[in-house]
């Protein structure tokens, strides 16, 4: 159990994060600049703050009320920085056993042993750091970290330099040592698609502070704030109109056309009075293109649009759609597979249908 | 000299054709000018068929022991007092840090003379710490000691330069990754940064232990000249020179110094050619 409440002043920068969890997953995600790393180097003893607390356990790492500022040395906090600082003048094997000096030489050597074997490193103990790839490195900083038996693990940002194929293989080392070791693993990153992947719980972080905390469904299907559903990439957030409510549904009004929410038994929502404004956020990949032949029989929320213009990518276009008598602005943006482009006909200028699962409609709730 | 770039990859890459004949010429001429009167010098010292019978006159003997010992011993000193130097003003910022950094390299562009003066005032008979010496009975000026302060004034700056410019291209993310595994500042420092600063600590080395061996004027000033006692193989060359002895001593003595000279280059080229070029960050 974590738990981070501190105030700090780094120059013009405030940090002040506040959040807690259990020996969890966690993920950290923000803007470049919004103190993620910061907060991990606070936990560490890197930062110092200059108000609040940090507990792991029933271990007080900081408390400016009781005066208690555990000394970097004595937080044994497993903590792997961006660029891994893999000590560059010793091989594998005493990197990760620089932090065993108490360990006598066979205890240090079946740690290392371990160690290497967990993290998928066998018979690199004698090679030096730049005759390593980035994932090894990482995994070098990730054993390096591991073995003086940490209370907690601090990732910076540990896919920022690997490649896609090595981000897919080093994430499920993460997650599996995470699972053995049952310790909180707090991992920053700005990349949406790692965060979403990673599992476990997210925490969005801007400006120094959390904006939102909960489950990657929670934050990325029912962002808290209109500045929560742009950060994890929610292009779609559009004005409404409380209507009504029925079972499970709210009623809303989309500039003249009429369309239904989803309403969530985990997101507990104050009561919508009829009238009042709102916004509504549609993530882009869950906007569904009727086919030809397709009745779009039972399906709600459907709309007659026009394709305005699209921006090809890889593996995914991105369309952007014009509603009849929408106003500029007002566009809905759309992601779907290259392959389903090509297979709808899809063009410029085209006349289509879409629909919107109540489900992927989340309201959020403006002050 | 103390960031030790080799141009390497810049070699032979424009072409030189068009300024073949502008700026050969001038190149020979330099080279000349400089190579020229080393060759006259060695070729004379050797061409004499008495190098070695002047070089273990006890004149030159004398000279070239206490060179030895004295330049050993400031760069001992240098070490043991300009690696903490070099390192705080690497790596923390203190009141007052501009004025050490100026005074740090005040000696690199003071003449010599200057510094013997400043040290004949502080530690000399009448100086105003010389002269509490003196009443205690310890004379400082005009001794072996005052050789090695001399020449620890003037050559310590090069040795604390060069380390600091080390320990600047360190990146502190490794010292405080090994503070988070346990390690105490002090054993991250030996075991984490000194060795990564190592390059740069042989470097210094050389360049402060040469500014010793060819210290000058400050020692003429504060410990003046005398055989087996203050006189170094430079003052000894002038000494010869001055005494109207034969002219083949002076010449032996540098060609030694020459000698010497050229083997720290050397050394100062394999330390910069060993060091990989990868700055060390995380």
């Amino acid at each position: 159990m974590l738990s981070v409440e501190i105030a700090a002043r780094l120059g013009k920068f405030e940090l002040a994060p506040s959040f807690s969890a259990g020996d969890e997953l966690v993920v950290l995600c923000g803007p470049s600049g919004s103190g993620k790393s910061l907060t991990l180097q606070a936990i560490a003893g890197i930062v110092r703050p200059h108000a609040g607390r940090i507990t792991i356990g029933d271990r007080v790492l900081y408390d400016s009320a009781a005066a208690v500022d555990v000394p970097i040395q004595g937080r044994r906090v497993g903590y792997v920085p961006q660029g891994y600082a893999l000590f560059p003048h010793l091989s594998v094997a005493e990197n990760i056993g620089f932090g065993l000096q108490n360990t006598d030489r066979a205890g240090r050597r079946s740690a290392v042993e371990s160690l290497t074997a967990a993290t998928g490193l066998s018979g690199m103990n004698d090679r030096r750091p730049h005759q390593l790839s980035g994932g090894e490195q990482q995994r070098v900083a990730l054993a390096r970290a591991l073995a003086c038996g940490p209370r907690i693990l601090l990732l910076d940002e540990p896919f920022s330099a690997l490649d896609t194929a090595i981000r897919a293989e080093l994430r499920d080392v993460i997650v599996s040592l995470h699972e053995s070791r049952g310790i909180p693993t707090l991992v920053v990153t700005h990349d949406l698609a790692d965060a979403f992947s990673l599992g476990g719980r997210v925490i969005v972080v801007e400006h120094g502070r959390v904006l939102q905390q909960g489950t990657r469904e929670d934050i990325f299907y029912r962002p808290a704030t209109r500045r929560i559903a742009e950060l994890v990439g929610t292009r779609n957030v559009l004005p409404m109109t409380v209507q009504g409510w029925s079972e499970g549904v709210i009623h809303l009004d989309w500039a003249g056309r009429a369309i239904a929410a989803a309403i969530y038994a985990s997101h507990a929502a104050p009561p919508l009075a009829p009238g009042q404004p709102v916004e509504a956020s549609v993530r882009p990949t869950q906007i569904m293109i009727r086919r030809p032949g397709d009745t779009f029989e039972g399906r709600v929320n459907v709309f007659a649009a026009k394709i305005a213009h699209e921006i090809m990518g890889a593996e995914t276009y991105r369309i952007f759609v014009k509603l009849p008598g929408s106003a500029a602005g007002e566009d809905l943006e759309i992601d779907l597979p290259a392959y389903t482009y090509f297979r709808l006909g899809l063009d410029h200028d085209k006349d289509i249908e879409i629909s919107i699962r109540p489900e992927a409609v989340h309201i959020i709730h403006t002050a | 000299m103390t960031t030790l770039t080799p141009a390497r990859e810049v070699r032979g890459s424009g072409p030189l054709v068009g300024l073949t004949w502008v700026f050969g010429p001038a190149a020979l001429l330099c080279v000349l000018f400089m190579g020229v009167p080393i060759a006259a010098l060695v070729w004379r010292a050797t061409s004499s068929g008495a190098l070695t019978e002047n070089v273990t006159s006890s004149f030159a003997l004398d000279a070239m022991r206490l060179s030895a010992i004295t330049s050993t011993f400031t760069l001992a000193i240098a070490i043991v007092v300009g690696t903490p130097l070099a390192y705080l003003l690497a790596r923390y910022d203190f009141p007052g840090k501009a004025l050490v950094d100026v005074l740090v390299d005040l000696p690199v562009v003071l003449p010599p003379t200057v510094a013997g003066v400043a040290l004949l005032v502080t530690l000399g008979r009448r100086g105003i710490i010389g002269e509490h010496l003196q009443a205690a009975g310890v004379d400082i000026a005009f001794t072996v000691t005052a050789v090695v302060l001399a020449q620890l004034f003037v050559a310590a700056p090069f040795y604390i330069r060069t380390v600091k410019a080390g320990f600047e291209t360190i990146d502190p993310a490794y010292e405080r990754l090994a503070w988070t595994l346990g390690a105490s500042p002090w054993r991250t420092f030996r075991q984490i940064t000194l060795p990564l600063a190592w390059p740069s600590i042989l470097a210094g080395a050389v360049l402060c232990w040469a500014r010793a061996l060819s210290e000058l004027g400050a020692t003429l000033i504060f410990a003046g000249s005398y055989q087996g006692r203050t006189q170094t193989m430079p003052l000894a060359i002038i000494g010869a020179f001055e005494s109207g002895k034969s002219i083949e001593v002076p010449i032996a003595l540098a060609v030694i110094l020459v000698i010497t000279a050229a083997a720290l280059l050397a050394i100062l080229r394999l330390i910069a050619g060993s060091v990989p070029r990868r700055a060390p960050r995380a």
